[in-house]
């Protein structure tokens, strides 16, 4: 093992950014209030509407974000310890994507044919949606609070 | 036509299946209870239509009083853009669908081969193999059951429409002013329940016909498990095909349903191709959205196509979406991968690591 006190770069730290931003906005836009709230009126923004087009890149905007917290994964099982700028940093962070990543792949396997019983899949489209919106605000906090950064400063 | 298996029930048939699949060429069952029990699928044969409307009028009778009344005043939605839609006091609308019709009947005059021909077809939910208004439901209202059955949760829907606008027919319909979203935030989230027709769920739980297939007095449809219903509509297909002049080879034009969104549990099977019988029903849809009054030509073809879905070619809309199942599987190990991928040079070449 061996300790890489160099924070992570900013390509990783504006990749999950924007991934995890695309994934919020698009997942949230698979509620029909876009169209409703103006949202899809603002120019450039028109794409919004389109439900398939939202579901689509939400799959995408995931993907990217399961490839780089997997990225990390592997950093550490290679020994890397990094101080990461982006991604969950405490039990809650990692308690939520959890949450995520599993209803997540049961709405993925029921779209693909998985029959699963009616309860279940409303509790998992509330699960998801919360933990969404947990993650969204905590985020938020974050990223306000400018914690993480003040953790980086006081170490350094 | 050609007809290749998507991945999606290449995935979900196992290879065993998909062989067969590749082989038959006709769309298999989304449902996981096709594993148990095979999903029940319905054959019209709109030949045989006269256009009684005994079928439509059995459905209203049976389902339309299980739609309450909205509370009035319903609450007004905000912004002021989002509509109320209210078929409440329009209950005897039966040309089209309403919340309160999940059944009409298309009466369509059109010339083939020289000919007057007059073809009468039952229109409602073609409860689809791998229907997109139950995927992309963010509540999880809308459901397909094991039997094959495409249905929506009343009492969780909140009514926001999406279920109409994903739906390649555009086939549920919304009753504003009732339904769960009262209770939420009735002026900023939801705007009722969507309807459409549930095939009869809770008759058929019961072992009984649904309605329309038991008052038609032509027997123009039929209901059974998919496998058998499916060959029933290719021989009977082949039939008209032959009958029509245009050679048995042609039969997928003589049907509708069995291939379209993915494939349906409600196949269509007529005397003349289907592409006809869709260029009548634009036809008629034009001629309503110029009677209609509706200045805005936009907005007046809208206003004729809405409750009266046509019968054009559709692909397999979630299609796409299905596709991409491969990026989320394969970008966490390819993640895992980079991440691990410079084991040895990390151990062997940094020599303890620490820099």
């Amino acid at each position: 093992m061996y300790h890489d006190r160099s924070h992570s770069g900013p390509v990783s730290h504006w990749l999950y950014g924007i991934a995890v931003g695309f994934a919020l906005f698009t997942g949230f836009g698979q509620m029909p209030i876009y169209k409703r709230y103006y949202l899809t009126d603002i120019p450039g923004l028109g794409w919004a509407a389109d439900f398939y087009t939202t579901a689509g890149l939400h799959y995408l905007a995931v993907a990217l974000v399961l490839g780089l917290l997997a990225w990390r994964v592997g950093l550490y099982l290679r020994g890397v310890r990094k101080r990461w700028l982006w991604g969950p940093g405490t039990a809650w962070g990692w308690l939520l994507f959890a949450l995520l990543a599993f209803s997540g792949l049961m709405k993925v396997l029921r779209n693909l044919g998985l029959y699963l019983p009616p309860s279940f899949i409303v509790t998992i489209d509330l699960v998801h949606m919360g933990s969404a919106m947990a993650l969204m605000f905590t985020g938020l906090g974050v990223i306000i609070s400018g914690r993480r950064r003040k953790a980086k400063d006081s170490a350094l | 036509m050609k007809f290749s298996p998507t991945r999606r029930q290449l995935l979900k048939g196992g290879l065993a299946a998909a062989a067969g699949l590749a082989a038959s060429g006709i769309p298999r069952p989304r449902s996981a209870g096709a594993a148990v029990g095979e999903p029940l699928c319905t054959v019209l044969d709109i030949s045989k239509c006269i256009g009684c409307e005994q079928c439509a009028e059995a459905c209203r009778e049976q389902w339309q009083k299980t739609v309450p009344d909205p509370v009035k005043p319903m609450p007004q939605p905000f912004p002021s853009r989002v509509p109320i839609e209210d078929w409440s006091q329009k209950k005897d609308v039966s040309d089209r669908l309403t919340p309160y019709n999940w059944l009409y009947l298309e009466h369509l005059s059109l010339t083939h081969k020289g000919e007057e021909v007059e073809v009468n077809i039952p229109r409602r939910c073609m409860h689809c193999l791998n229907p997109p208004c139950v995927d992309l439901c963010p509540f999880g209202a809308s459901r397909v059951e094991k039997n094959g059955i495409v249905r929506i949760d009343p009492d969780i829907c909140l009514g926001g429409a999406k279920c109409r606008k994903v739906c390649p027919w555009h086939i549920p319909q919304r009753q504003s002013g009732l339904g769960i979203y009262l209770k939420l935030m009735p002026s900023y989230a939801g705007n009722g329940v969507m309807f459409k027709c549930h095939r009869c769920t809770p008759l058929v739980a019961q072992g009984k016909l649904p309605r329309c297939i038991e008052v038609c007095p032509q027997q123009v449809q039929s209901i059974g498990p998919r496998d058998q219903q499916v060959k029933k509509a290719v021989a009977l297909a082949k039939q008209k095909a032959k009958a029509d002049g245009a050679g048995e080879e042609r039969w997928r034009d003589y049907v509708y349903g069995l291939f379209e969104n993915g494939g349906t549990n409600t196949i269509y099977v007529s005397a003349l191709p289907f592409r006809e019988i869709n260029r009548a029903l634009k036809a008629d849809r034009a001629q309503r959205a110029k009677e209609s009054g509706i200045k805005d030509p936009r907005r007046a073809k809208r206003a004729a196509l809405a409750g009266r879905p046509l019968m054009g070619p559709v692909a397999d809309t979630m299609a796409r979406v299905d596709n991409l199942t491969w990026a989320l599987a394969l970008a966490p190990v390819a993640g895992l991968a980079a991440g691990l991928s410079r084991l040895a040079a990390g151990k062997g070449g940094r020599k303890g690591g620490e820099r």
